[in-house]
């Protein structure tokens, strides 16, 4: 699954490095506009340690946004779901607000909270929030009947079945959206950090982008690739050992 | 349980599905409802368990009696097996008669199964057999025992009636022969442009210690309920 997604990545990566290289030999363009693969390798040899820190700190607030994105969103579909005036208010909310560009209102967050941890951890939860909030709401709204029925007959139901019947008849589903949010987190702390955060590997293309310096972008955007593979990864393994773990007899 | 004048209508249907349909049946005994595909026997299953509302007539169950709606695509949480299942939802009175029921019902190689990994028929059988351990005064069986074959099928309806002699049993199924046999009273539903639209037959009401029936009985109960429909 790993090499698959490097794999993946990697075809990419080279085509995107490839068209450049194209175009810069193509058109005669200098070393100041396209790096020449020389001086890439000189750059990665030079940048790779400090970039490596700047994913991982990218990384770590990723990871956390999208937890605090996954709480919350679970918390409020758990909530989304009752047929009464809020479940219908929150789920018309939640429709109406995704359609709005989050990070469009990152310049807010930051004048508000300034450009430290907090921003970054709220743009990233705020990006990927939306998206899995819908999905859960629709997962927790949807009746089993076939489950359901007999405990609704017997009364026994309680919300706290309903919602574990519903997760467990979703769990692909629910898999599925939390490593599709994953990459929407990466790319929302990377937005956040390239907006005006003070680190990151956002924050460190910012700076290339100031310098005008295509190397150290393309070393960076190396190093988000294979970091955020990982990160895709380790979620699809977790999602697929818990998977079988249910499924096991 | 008696119906009194029994009318409902889907809503954006073109007609009604019951018109002003009576019918009444014993305390105890194990009854059949039978009819054609799309009559409404699952409609008027949900109504007189309480799960379908939004008609007009009258529904009487004695004295307030509890009354149980199943039917044969209802399926276990997959996350423990059939015997943990039965356990956490069967009352700890029932824990004897659980394993009575298991085994009369041939689930003793399946119940450490997962419901997912058994056959259609063994889900069916593991689905009864959680109800049959409720508290009910009247279960409507809606072909709860599709997909099993005909020897444990019989095996079960006599276990049943011999088990719950004191209990209401509904049982619906398109099998003429197997109602005419096994059940007491057969209410065969009718289309709404027919009247009566339920019409109550006499089966020949097989018990498991019993005599067979007379040939003829069990002919006249089938031919009666053929012309019905």
């Amino acid at each position: 699954m790993l090499l698959r997604r490097i794999y993946q990545f990697l075809i990419i990566y080279c085509l995107g490095v490839g068209l450049l290289f194209l175009l810069k030999y193509a058109l005669g363009l200098s070393d100041y506009v396209i790096p020449s693969p020389a001086e890439i390798g000189r750059t990665a040899a030079r940048d790779a340690g400090p970039y490596v820190l700047a994913v991982l700190n990218t990384l770590a607030v990723a990871v956390l946004g999208h937890l605090l994105s996954i709480g919350l969103a679970t918390a409020v579909a758990i909530l989304g779901r009752l047929t009464a005036w809020i479940g219908s208010f929150i789920r018309t909310a939640a429709y109406n607000i995704q359609a709005y560009p989050i990070v469009a209102v990152a310049p807010i967050i930051f004048i508000l909270l300034g450009d430290g941890l907090s921003s970054r951890l709220l743009i990233a939860a705020m990006i990927c929030y939306f998206p899995l909030l819908l999905s859960f709401i629709g997962i927790f709204s949807e009746p089993v009947a076939d489950i359901e029925h007999f405990y609704h007959a017997t009364r026994r139901m309680t919300w706290r079945l309903e919602v574990k019947i519903r997760a467990f008849e979703n769990i692909h589903k629910i898999s599925t959206v939390l490593v599709g949010s994953a990459t929407m987190a990466v790319v929302g702390t990377i937005v956040a950090e390239f907006i005006a955060a003070t680190a990151g590997i956002g924050y460190s293309i910012r700076i290339a982008l100031y310098q005008s310096d295509l190397a150290k972008i393309l070393v960076a955007l190396f190093l988000i690739g294979v970091g955020t593979s990982l990160y895709l990864v380790s979620l699809e393994g977790l999602g697929n050992a818990f998977q079988a773990r249910l499924k096991r007899n | 349980m008696e119906a009194h004048q029994l009318s409902f209508r889907y809503p954006n249907a073109a007609g009604e599905l019951f018109c002003n349909v009576s019918f009444a049946l014993p305390e105890s005994g194990f009854h059949a409802l039978f009819g054609p595909s799309g009559v409404g026997k699952t409609t008027l299953a949900r109504m007189l368990t309480g799960e379908l509302r939004g008609f007009s007539g009258e529904i009487s169950l004695n004295g307030g009696r509890r009354a149980l709606y199943t039917y044969n695509l209802e399926r276990l949480p997959g996350w423990s097996t059939v015997r943990r299942h039965i356990e956490e939802t069967a009352p700890p009175a029932t824990r004897a008669q659980a394993e009575e029921l298991l085994s009369e019902f041939g689930m003793e190689g399946c119940v450490d199964a997962r419901f997912n990994r058994l056959s259609m028929g063994q889900q069916n059988r593991a689905n009864l057999v959680r109800y049959l351990l409720q508290e009910f005064d009247l279960l409507i069986m809606d072909e709860s025992l599709a997909n099993v074959d005909e020897l444990t099928r019989e095996r079960i309806i006599l276990k049943i009636k011999a088990l719950f002699p004191e209990r209401c049993f509904l049982y619906i199924s398109h099998n003429v022969a197997e109602v005419a046999r096994f059940c007491d009273r057969i209410l065969v539903l009718r289309g709404a442009s027919k009247s009566p639209q339920v019409v109550s037959v006499q089966g020949a009401d097989l018990a498991a210690q019993g005599v067979a029936p007379p040939p003829e009985r069990l002919e006249r109960a089938m031919l009666e309920i053929v012309h019905a429909a």
